[in-house]
């Protein structure tokens, strides 16, 4: 691990992406992990009649969607001890099962307070294997320099 | 719901210990028109989240997240951080576990329930050993496009009320609980 500066990223750099192929079980799996075991996610049956989304089969948590893009960020600036502070995302679509999404991360904003207070903003998208955009979110890291 | 489909993903023991029949107590869930916005007094969640390695370590590997300091003790303990983090979105757990079944916020576990996008705030890395308690209380409620959304602000203390996350909660739910039964029975109750 090393520590990034601040003064060494630039608006417009690209985090390194993250892509996560998707079953039912991941969303079994995530329902025990969350503890959310809303049965849009789980129960094939139900999902049929109820469809809470207008599908008839089960769509992964949104929670997951938000961790894969949060992965971006972590993966990023967890070894080079940066703070992730804020996270704030929209779901657009769904995810299916057998679904391949893929996150990407942009720096967008560097906010220049002070040193032990400067932090970026990442602009984040999650997008199937159709191209399919399935949130967004923005997280803020600060640089601890 | 009585099909299980969970029992071989089943770990730890909160996982072991958890109510995962979001049907069963749906009679006593807050409901969207329901909820008195003329009382937002701060009330504390059903539980407490004693945070155990094993509860990071399971939900990095459910998101498929390999980052050794989620998951390896070893190699967290010779890192900067000094022992396990967890993934930023942990605090998912720990938001259904503290609030519980019967207890204020348990609209979350509204089947039929969706989930337009969050916001949270994480001040202080979670650690193992902590235990952890919920504050919350109304925060909005509103209809956009033929949807109902229900917001509430969730703040996360450790047993020394270090503030440690916040989040503002929100789904889009079912509008009463007539809409409500009607998923438990297996149609659709929202009207958008």
């Amino acid at each position: 691990m090393s520590r990034m500066s601040f003064a060494s990223v630039s608006i417009g750099d690209q985090l390194p992406p993250v892509s996560r192929s998707v079953t039912q079980e991941t969303f079994w799996k995530f329902s025990v992990a969350s503890l959310d075991y809303n049965p849009v996610h789980n129960d094939p049956e139900w999902v049929k009649t109820a469809q809470p989304f207008g599908i008839q089969e089960p769509v992964g948590h949104g929670m997951m969607t938000i961790a894969f893009m949060m992965s971006v960020v972590s993966n990023w600036a967890y070894p080079a001890i940066l703070k992730i502070r804020k996270s704030d995302s929209k779901l657009i679509f769904p995810v299916l099962a057998g679904w391949t999404v893929t996150c990407s991360g942009v720096i967008s904003e560097k906010h220049v307070i002070c040193p032990g207070k400067n932090y970026v903003v990442i602009d984040l998208e999650a997008k199937n294997q159709d191209g399919r955009l399935l949130g967004v979110c923005k997280s803020e890291v600060v640089f601890p320099d | 719901m009585n099909r299980d489909f969970f029992s071989r993903y089943i770990q730890t023991e909160k996982q072991k210990q958890f109510d995962r029949d979001f049907f069963k107590e749906a009679e006593s869930y807050e409901v969207w028109d329901e909820i008195d916005f003329s009382n937002l007094e701060e009330v504390e969640g059903e539980q407490k989240f004693e945070i155990k390695a094993e509860d990071m370590k399971y939900f990095a590997e459910a998101v498929m997240d390999d980052n050794p300091l989620f998951t390896d003790e070893q190699y967290a303990s010779k890192s900067p951080y000094g022992q396990l983090i967890p993934h930023p979105v942990f605090v998912t757990q720990i938001i259904f576990w503290c609030i519980g079944t019967r207890g204020r916020g348990n609209w979350i576990r509204t089947p039929g329930a969706r989930n337009p996008g969050q916001y949270m705030e994480l001040y202080e890395d979670f650690r193992v050993g902590e235990v952890i308690h919920i504050k919350m209380k109304p925060y909005d409620r509103y209809i956009k496009r033929g949807k109902y959304y229900l917001r509430y602000q969730i703040d996360l203390y450790n047993q020394d009320e270090v503030k440690k996350a916040m989040a503002i909660g929100t789904l889009i739910l079912p509008k009463n609980r007539d809409d409500i039964r009607k998923f438990l029975r297996g149609f659709k109750g929202l009207e958008a």
